[in-house]
């Protein structure tokens, strides 16, 4: 009951809430996509491909955090562990597959 | 196999070229194609009669009423919950007060709930009817060859759908047909289509599948007397507060800080 009190007194946007999801979803899309052309094109096999990933998904979310959130992830995201940090890491996955798995095999052939 | 030599096929280079280029060009343009389909297959939200936008209104403004309550005094507040429940119990929002007590009517005798059928078939039409054109295409032209090697070990179950028409036993798992990279391709396109049409896109068909299967196919068949008796309920043990209680102190505590 409180933590509704406390919501409409300090409303969440919906419309701001999906633009900066969108936004993070964006640059993870990006990002994911090129990741993976650097990682086929260094050619990454199995693990250290995927390690890659996570360590190139982390430094993107520092980056975020950094320039997009201007550290304070609070008035930008209302979880910020779950929005910012973890937000999307999965959906970008699929896209690095794509283009690791493409650039691999035209370095490698 | 998983000895100490790695297995090394020597691939003509032509292969991505005629292969590998022609399907991701295929499965983007397809993309494409699907969310201008679905954009006109869209039917156009149909002019209902006065009354039955009366009832769907009515319901509307309870439920609007139910999340906003915080906003209007306690006073404002009971006087419009009165109204509206005295209004619905007698019926006055029904689109149709004769049909009162006859219950569920049949989904299937209601032109409007055909109409909203028929817009599903077309959506699922325009999801299926690519999707297996082009698994029919790849499967007709590019099987019985390996065209890639991924490059992450996968179990041997996916043997059986990844080598389709390949037919060595000790082949590696991770070479694999072109029917392999149909899959990643319609996983992983999704924010090729983002930055192309906008994020509002229908272009892929996984996510709509996910949207689609949340709507339940049969919302509108209800009765709409058991939907006014539901929301009455609902909004009689809405335990009301009002925004500005105590706005004075929330006031003062925040600009306690800063002066």
């Amino acid at each position: 009951m409180l933590d509704e009190r406390e919501l409409a007194t300090r409303p969440i946007v919906q419309e701001s809430v999906q633009h900066n999801a969108r936004t993070v979803s964006n640059i993870r899309a990006l990002t994911a996509s090129l990741f993976g052309v650097a990682a086929g094109t260094l050619g990454l096999e199995s693990f250290p491909g995927f390690i890659f990933y996570a360590v190139g998904t982390a430094v993107v979310s520092v980056l975020i955090f950094a320039f997009k959130a201007e550290s304070n992830p609070k008035a930008y995201f209302w979880r910020p562990l779950q929005d910012l940090w973890a937000g999307d890491m999965f959906g970008g996955l699929m896209s690095f597959v794509l283009t690791w798995t493409l650039l691999y095999n035209l370095a490698k052939a | 196999m998983a000895g100490a030599a790695e297995q090394q096929i020597h691939r003509d280079p032509a292969l991505f070229y005629w292969i590998l280029l022609p399907i991701t060009v295929v499965m983007v343009l397809t993309g494409i194609l699907r969310h201008y389909l679905s954009t006109l297959l869209q039917t156009a939200p149909k002019r209902l009669p006065l009354p039955k936008i009366r009832e769907q209104r009515s319901l509307l403004r309870s439920a609007n009423l139910r999340m906003n309550y915080a906003q209007i005094s306690p006073a404002a507040f009971q006087k419009r919950r009165e109204w509206w429940i005295e209004s619905a119990r007698d019926g006055k929002f029904l689109a149709d007060p004769d049909a009162r007590g006859k219950g569920k009517p049949n989904p299937m005798s209601d032109p409007a709930m055909m109409e909203g059928m028929m817009g599903m078939m077309k959506g699922n039409v325009a999801m299926m009817v690519p999707q297996s054109l082009i698994m029919g295409w790849i499967n007709a032209f590019f099987s019985g060859y390996v065209i890639m090697k991924l490059p992450f070990p996968l179990t041997p179950q996916f043997k059986q759908m990844l080598q389709a028409g390949v037919g060595t036993r000790d082949l590696d798992v991770r070479w694999v047909s072109s029917l392999s990279w149909y899959f990643l391709t319609l996983f992983g396109l999704q924010p090729v289509y983002n930055f192309i049409l906008g994020s509002n896109n229908a272009a892929n068909q996984v996510t709509q599948q996910m949207a689609q299967s949340q709507v339940n196919p049969m919302g509108g068949a209800e009765d709409p007397e058991k939907i006014f008796n539901a929301e009455a309920e609902n909004l009689e043990v809405v335990e009301h507060y009002y925004i500005l209680d105590g706005v004075e102190d929330r006031l003062l505590e925040r600009l306690q800080g800063t002066v």
